[in-house]
């Protein structure tokens, strides 16, 4: 068992008061309400931190460290397949597609929910309905992370939400280990 | 490298690619057909025109579980012939492939004995797939009992004994 450093604090506070706050407004606020509003706010001023750690963050928190490429995929893919263990000691390949994607719609929920509070936009059918959509779209993409989140520990016996609350990776012994 | 020796329709990208569009067309389809259903009120089994499309968004998911099966398949196969650059290295993995599909092995247990049909010792086999020891063990237990052997040089005679009555070019189709 060897143990790794990799998730800083503020990376770590990110992710759950994140987590938090969107499933406090996708599911339990009332979606008229001014706490919405302010949740959307904080939800929003999250991202912006989140844009400026992963350009002058720690190395394990800038994007440039773990943009997706196909080959990486195909890896990832491929250790699935043939049931080999390589731990990533950072974002998975797919792990980091979907943390783009996590990123993204959240960033176009914010986008469109600060429209209807306008003038321009209040009352505007399309912009509800791309609200909407993209909140649906974001449970199914959480639902997905939590299930991949829960195979990928399984798989590799990485402990990964513990690592998400201690920022430290345990890897069993014999796991390879990629950067 | 490898993508050089196989045939155009076993690239795994163009399927990697085709999995996620249908990906996205499934779950669409799926929360349209969970909106009409409720929009219909309990039970929606009478309204045909929900029950199409009930049935067409849970083919497409079956399709895409399909594909996926085939992707790891392709997966697999690929990483077995990383290196290897003739066709007849590919004949003849189809042929061992067919012969581990016959014997029910798992995914991992497939591995395990094609790096053992390579000549690989279980420690080396133990640092390529990142596991213990033990666990590349009790994976070669499992794939001689299924063989039907007790040992690794059995399992090997089984092989030699295989290349030498299948004429080279009478590989098995490729599914």
């Amino acid at each position: 068992m060897t143990r790794h450093y990799i998730w800083d604090p503020l990376l770590r506070l990110f992710h759950w008061s994140l987590a938090g706050f969107f499933i406090a407004n996708a599911l339990l606020t009332d979606p008229e309400s001014q706490l919405h509003e302010t949740i959307g706010y904080a939800i929003a001023a999250l991202l912006v931190i989140r844009l400026i750690w992963g350009v002058v963050g720690p190395h394990s928190a800038r994007f440039s460290s773990f943009l997706p490429s196909r080959s990486g995929i195909r890896g990832q893919l491929t250790d699935m397949a043939t049931g080999r263990r390589r731990v990533h000691l950072m974002h998975t390949p797919l792990g980091a597609l979907m943390i783009f994607n996590l990123l993204l719609t959240l960033a176009a929920i914010v986008t469109t929910g600060y429209m209807m509070t306008t003038n321009a936009f209040w009352g505007v059918d399309w912009v509800e309905e791309t609200h909407e959509a993209l909140v649906t779209w974001a449970e199914i993409s959480v639902f997905l992370h939590v299930g991949a989140v829960v195979f990928e520990s399984l798989r590799t016996g990485v402990n990964l939400p513990r690592a998400m609350v201690t920022g430290t990776k345990s890897v069993p012994e014999g796991a390879k280990i990629e950067p | 490298m490898t993508d050089r020796v196989l045939p155009a329709p076993e690239r795994a990208s163009p399927m990697m690619a085709l999995i996620a569009v249908q990906s996205l067309c499934a779950a669409f389809f799926l929360a349209d057909v969970a909106s009409d259903g409720l929009e219909i009120g309990w039970p929606p089994f009478t309204h045909w025109h929900f029950m199409i499309e009930f049935a067409a968004a849970l083919s497409l998911i079956a399709a895409v579980a399909v594909e996926i099966r085939w992707l790891m398949a392709l997966l697999r196969r690929k990483a077995h012939l990383e290196r290897q650059l003739s066709l007849a290295s590919g004949a003849f993995h189809d042929i061992v492939a067919a012969q581990f599909r016959g014997w029910g092995l798992t995914p991992s247990e497939e591995d395990v004995a094609m790096f053992t049909l390579k000549g690989l010792s279980i420690p080396e086999i133990a640092e390529l797939r990142g596991s213990a020891e033990g666990t590349v063990k009790s994976h070669l237990n499992g794939i001689y009992r299924k063989a039907g052997v007790n040992g690794r040089g059995a399992f090997l005679s089984l092989f030699i004994e295989e290349l030498m009555t299948t004429a080279p070019g009478s590989a098995p189709d490729r599914a």
